[in-house]
């Protein structure tokens, strides 16, 4: 039962990790990345590729730079041209950005299942109350906690991260008191997306890479993300943290219905709170 | 609640066209019923009514899609969702044969409907970007339930669609030769479109596209706001459940593929690219992907990185779409014309 417990606090890990990255990207930009998981899947196979070289944890560092920097690249060339439109346009180009992401790791990685070793040091078992974890999943829940704390401090005691979170409220306002929104908006997606860089190489170990992996944890982290209510950080943490342990007792204990279950505590969510978890709405 | 003529959303071109449009609407519509019959006696390739009969199936999933967004604004990412639900409700009764094969063929069409105006007083109401991922999620939910169901709907390997010899009186090979199903199916696609046109110029047809332009001032004015979109909601998912029953009635065996994300997806491309603020856009859309598939396919693996590029370029340079555009360019030159 711990060890189900801890299994689903790691699963909620990596949910927050990309969720969090969707809702930093929301909030600047109000567009919704449906190449989110293909980012995330991109980013374990660079992390895998760069492993291949200097190791874990320099494919851990080259996949989060690398992502980062596409990152720029689609604020610059997608997100920030389509912020006038409809969202429906975001929404289809990042999906035909998926499809071409997909097509282009088939390409050059093949379809075949392809495995990321944990780290040396981090490829043994700790024991937690009698029962034996491995430590890299102990560590996945780590970098979680890690990436959860610098945020929070980065967003409330930095002058940046003041910046952003006003623009997130009123973009325009924001504007107007001399604040560069642009370059804000630019950076707040390349961290989002740098997020998901680093969530594909933790990710790795656990699962085999296949360039639809992004797929059923882009899904999950939908839920988590407006379950949370869109745009708040502490929202997107107790989804992802609820959302996993119940996604993995759900696979435990309902195997047919798994991914039914997160679903019916979004819609309970939604209907007692329309707005999502957060406390104030948009 | 009488119908206000300020509601009709600008792009129709105004209420004084809709009234005069009706016959000259239902005279196409003849038309192309007939045109309907005589596509097996001109055509004669077997590989050609094949494909023709699944890019019609196609179209009308597509044209689910295109007629939630012209309506509610919407983009639903799971319209496989309810296509797969209804394939899988003829083919799950065929296997155990709870019912006459007749009553699952409207409880295929019924089930998805209730099951979409359900949820749909749920996600109906949430933001555009809300509603998509929720789609999304909730498609594949049911895709994962009937993959892993496996008594039920015997996982990957899928179902063989048992059905009696005739159904609603007509021969089964009817349904299942294509030289015949192409008939069916264009018919089936002619009497949709006609469909949605009325419902698009009827009273909630208005006022979901007053609610989609403005649904502040729609309150304001005294509308009930939400079940006008949850309808819109119903009826597209009646429009995919269409074509999962006559798609599992064609092919005759179901895999939980029908269900899957990339279904809901290509008909989203198809949409789009087509243009979905124009009632036949999805069509022209499904028309060129399938030929465009069919021809790539000869030529490169590739075809999901081109579909993708493509969608990506239309987006950005042709937000209307396809059709918008030969709309506007046909307006443009009859404009000349009459001047």
């Amino acid at each position: 039962m711990l060890v189900l417990i801890l299994n689903g606090l790691v699963y909620g890990s990596l949910l927050y990790i990309l969720s969090v990255g969707l809702v930093l990207i929301f909030g600047l930009r109000r567009v919704t990345n449906f190449a989110h998981g293909g980012l995330f899947m991109v980013g374990a196979y660079v992390g895998y590729a760069a492993a291949s070289l200097g190791g874990f944890w320099v494919g851990l560092a080259v996949s989060i730079g690398v992502l980062a920097v596409f990152g720029v690249v689609i604020d610059r060339a997608i997100f920030r041209p389509l912020t006038d439109r409809d969202p429906v346009n975001t929404i289809l180009v990042t999906f035909g950005l998926l499809l071409v992401l997909e097509d282009g790791v088939r390409t050059l990685f093949g379809k075949d299942f392809l495995v990321l070793k944990p780290p040396v040091e981090l490829s043994g078992m700790v024991s937690i109350l009698g029962s034996p974890f491995p430590s890299y999943r102990l560590f996945v829940i780590g970098v979680a906690v890690v990436v959860a704390a610098v945020l929070a401090l980065w967003l409330m005691k930095s002058r940046v991260g003041l910046h952003v979170r006003a623009a997130s409220v009123d973009p325009v306002t924001t504007g107007i008191q001399g604040i560069d929104t642009e370059i804000l908006g630019m950076m707040v997606v390349a961290i989002g997306t740098g997020l998901a860089g680093l969530a594909g190489v933790v990710a790795a170990p656990l699962m085999a890479l296949s360039p639809s992996m992004g797929g059923f944890v882009l899904i999950d982290c939908f839920i988590v993300v407006v379950t949370g209510g869109l745009t708040s950080f502490t929202g997107a943490f107790v989804a992802a943290l609820v959302i996993g342990q119940i996604h993995n007792l759900g696979v435990a204990y309902f195997p047919a219905f798994a991914s039914l279950v997160p679903l019916l505590v979004m819609v309970v969510v939604l209907v007692l709170r329309p707005h999502g978890l957060a406390k104030e709405a948009h | 609640m009488a119908s206000s003529p300020s509601l009709a959303s600008p792009e129709s071109g105004g209420p004084s066209r809709l009234a005069g449009g009706i016959g000259g609407m239902l005279a196409v519509a003849a038309v192309l019923v007939v045109a309907g019959f005589s596509l097996p006696v001109v055509i004669s390739s077997m590989l050609v009514l094949t494909l023709l009969t699944q890019a019609t199936l196609q179209a009308l999933l597509a044209i689910s899609v295109g007629f939630l967004f012209r309506q509610n604004g919407l983009t639903s990412f799971g319209q496989a969702g309810w296509f797969g639900l209804a394939a899988y409700t003829v083919a799950v009764n065929g296997r155990f044969g709870w019912v006459a094969p007749e009553t699952a063929v409207v409880a295929a069409l019924v089930v998805p409907t209730v099951l979409a105006a359900l949820l749909g007083t749920v996600i109906v109401r949430l933001p555009h970007l809300a509603f998509s991922m929720l789609t999304l999620a909730v498609a594949q939910a049911v895709h994962e339930v009937f993959l892993k169901w496996r008594t039920l709907a015997n996982g990957d390997d899928g179902i063989e669609v048992r059905l009696p010899k005739r159904l609603f009186g007509l021969d089964i090979a009817l349904f299942q030769q294509p030289q015949t199903m192409v008939v069916i199916v264009w018919i089936a696609l002619v009497l949709v479109v006609v469909a949605l046109l009325f419902f698009a110029r009827s009273h909630t047809g208005l006022l979901t596209r007053a609610i989609r332009d403005n649904e502040e001032r729609a309150r304001y004015i005294g509308y009930e706001t939400l079940l006008p979109r949850v309808v819109v909601y119903a009826v597209s998912a009646l429009v995919a459940a269409i074509a999962g029953v006559l798609f599992s009635l064609y092919n005759g065996f179901v895999t939980p593929g029908l269900l899957h994300w990339s279904l809901s997806g290509e008909a989203l491309i198809m949409a789009f690219i087509g243009g979905p603020r124009v009632i036949w856009g999805p069509v022209l859309g499904a028309g060129l992907f399938f030929l465009l598939k069919d021809f790539a396919g000869d030529h490169t693996e590739h075809w999901p990185a081109i579909i993708g590029g493509i969608l990506m370029i239309v987006t950005i340079l042709l937000p209307e779409g396809l059709a918008g555009l030969a709309q506007r360019v046909g307006r443009r030159l009859w404009s000349r014309r009459a001047a």
